[in-house]
């Protein structure tokens, strides 16, 4: 192991166990949690940003590969499924708020994730990008479990799909809020949807520090947007290729 | 706390029941959400312990995409050629993203 670091061999076990990989996540995401609140939530410090490079040191550093620490944390990663479930209650909270919105909901929704997906594609086909890149690049905008299905479906990369959607969610994190501001987004239903429509899990979870309602309704664009762009981006599959000629 | 996080883990094994059954495309976590949103609707009723469980879930899902998020240092090999392409579609793809959907959004909705 050329890692500068080196340790016994029952250390090594205890580095490569899930034991270590969901202490380091807890521990690193708790630390960074704590700095974000320190720097008055400032976007480019978000647990998520922050978390996901000190983790990537350490592990670099330690000699850890990074497949081994993904899988040592199945029982977070297991825990997005009744997460998901769980959107269900705020939106049965919010419902007459989002009955009385459900066309503008519908219209953003059907029309945002032809722009978000379109315009990624488009872009990229422009600079050349092979059929495959094209291919995993459609399901940016969608979140990370139906987007690997979507793009398996495809034939893109299931690999290089969710890379495509945490880069995704990372800098909608980043430029969403300042965005929004610079936009003139003052309404907290328009805040959420527009951050769920284009950062799907991620969006949501800063939609809900920003208010409850946000995160309803981030939530609620989150859920659209995947489940419509699961069922668009298959039929659009043939023209992708054809671009990428 | 434990009934609740069994109703959510019910309902989620209840959206992949149908996805095997019918095949949909759809991953079942969000047939599940689906599903819960619906009984909910019926049933009329918000038990104190769901809104509490789903609570404590939803503000923890910085920490679930955590170690996916991490998988972004690790693309190396597969970027190669295509990293420009890739970044700046991604780049000027939620820039558009957002600009449209904030326009369109402000447009449709009345104060």
């Amino acid at each position: 192991m050329n890692s500068w670091l080196s340790v016994s061999e029952p250390a090594r076990a205890l580095l490569q166990s899930p034991l270590f990989a969901l202490t380091l996540s807890i521990g690193v995401y708790r630390f960074s949690g704590w700095f974000y609140r320190r720097s008055g939530h400032f976007a480019f410090f978000h647990p998520v940003l922050t978390g996901a490079a000190i983790v990537a040191l350490l592990i670099g550093a330690l000699d850890i590969e990074y497949q081994r620490y993904l899988d040592g944390n199945a029982l977070l990663t297991f825990l997005l499924g009744p997460a998901t479930v769980a959107l269900a209650i705020p939106l049965y909270q919010q419902l007459p708020l989002i009955r009385k919105m459900a066309a503008p909901i519908i219209i953003s929704v059907t029309t945002g994730s032809i722009v978000a997906a379109g315009s990624a594609v488009a872009i990229a086909a422009l600079l050349q990008a092979d059929q495959q890149t094209l291919l995993s690049l459609a399901p940016k905008s969608i979140t990370t479990p139906i987007a690997i299905s979507t793009a398996e479906e495809i034939g893109g990369l299931a690999s290089l799909a969710t890379g495509v959607v945490v880069f995704t969610a990372v800098l909608g994190l980043c430029i969403g809020p300042p965005l929004l501001r610079w936009l003139n987004v003052t309404d907290e239903r328009v805040w959420g949807l527009c951050m769920g429509i284009t950062a799907h899990a991620a969006g949501t979870a800063r939609s809900f520090e920003f208010t409850q309602t946000a995160g309803t309704f981030s939530g609620l664009a989150m859920s659209l947007t995947g489940t419509f762009s699961a069922v668009i981006i298959p039929l659009a599959a043939p023209w992708i290729r054809a671009l990428a000629n | 706390m434990l009934r609740s996080f069994f109703v959510l883990l019910l309902f989620q094994a209840l959206g992949e029941a149908v996805k095997a059954a019918t095949g949909v495309l759809l991953p079942g976590p969000i047939i599940g959400m689906l599903m819960l949103f619906a009984a909910l609707c019926a049933w009329q009723k918000l038990p104190q312990d769901l809104i509490a469980t789903s609570q404590q879930l939803i503000s923890h899902l910085p920490l679930m995409i955590l170690p996916p998020a991490v998988g972004v240092y690790f693309l190396g090999r597969l970027f190669s050629d295509q990293w420009l392409a890739i970044s700046a579609a991604v780049l000027v793809g939620t820039i558009l993203s957002f600009v449209f959907n904030a326009l369109l959004l402000k447009r449709l909705v009345k104060k």
